[in-house]
């Protein structure tokens, strides 16, 4: 069994390179593959804490240990709705102002 | 590339803050009689069993239905805009 202390530091990793690449990448659309390396990183965490919540009780209900993965599904979902929109609205930015880079894309009028 | 470089030190740093103070926990060991490996049978069960803690499957659907309605919103959107 992998320790929990590997996960943990996985998921930061991931986190801190979605991070990174929020804050220094001009790109919209590398930007948006950030925001869902960061949901990623919270995913590995929902997961990683329901297995072992299932290691330490191991008289819970079925229901209960595989709540991190049905919450995980929720967040996979809640994501792609995320990156519909947002792909959406960068196809209209870049329609108005023949750019996606967020540092141009500096007011929220049209 | 001075704030790059900047960016860069920040995020490491919190990821070696992070690090740093999971690693420090004294977390449970893996006990031998629990079983890690959730099976799909048991997500299935949380989420379309009957009990007082299961059935979130409704909830997947509502989900599901902000998914259609996003991904109509983004078609929308997208659309091009006639020319008059």
């Amino acid at each position: 069994m992998i320790p929990i202390t590997y996960w943990l530091i996985l998921s930061f990793l991931l986190f801190s390179i979605g991070a990174y690449g929020v804050l220094s990448r001009k790109n919209a659309i590398v930007v948006l593959m950030s925001i869902e390396i960061m949901l990623n990183a919270a995913n590995i965490n929902f997961v990683m804490f329901s297995s072992y919540y299932s290691v330490l009780h191991p008289t819970a209900p079925a229901a209960q240990e595989a709540l991190g993965q049905v919450f995980t599904l929720f967040s996979i979902a809640i994501a792609a709705a995320e990156v519909a929109v947002g792909l959406a609205i960068f196809l209209v930015v870049y329609r108005r102002y023949k750019t996606i880079d967020v540092d141009k894309i500096n007011i929220l009028r049209w | 590339m001075r704030t790059t470089v900047l960016k860069a030190l920040s995020v490491l740093a919190f990821a070696l803050l992070m690090i740093g103070a999971v690693l420090q926990v004294d977390w449970p060991e893996w006990t031998a009689e629990g079983d890690a490996n959730i099976t799909n049978e048991e997500v299935g069960q949380a989420m379309f069993g009957q009990g007082d803690d299961q059935g979130y499957a409704l909830v997947l659907f509502l989900i599901g239905l902000l998914l259609l309605v996003a991904l109509l919103g983004g078609i929308f959107l997208a659309k091009e805009e006639e020319k008059e």
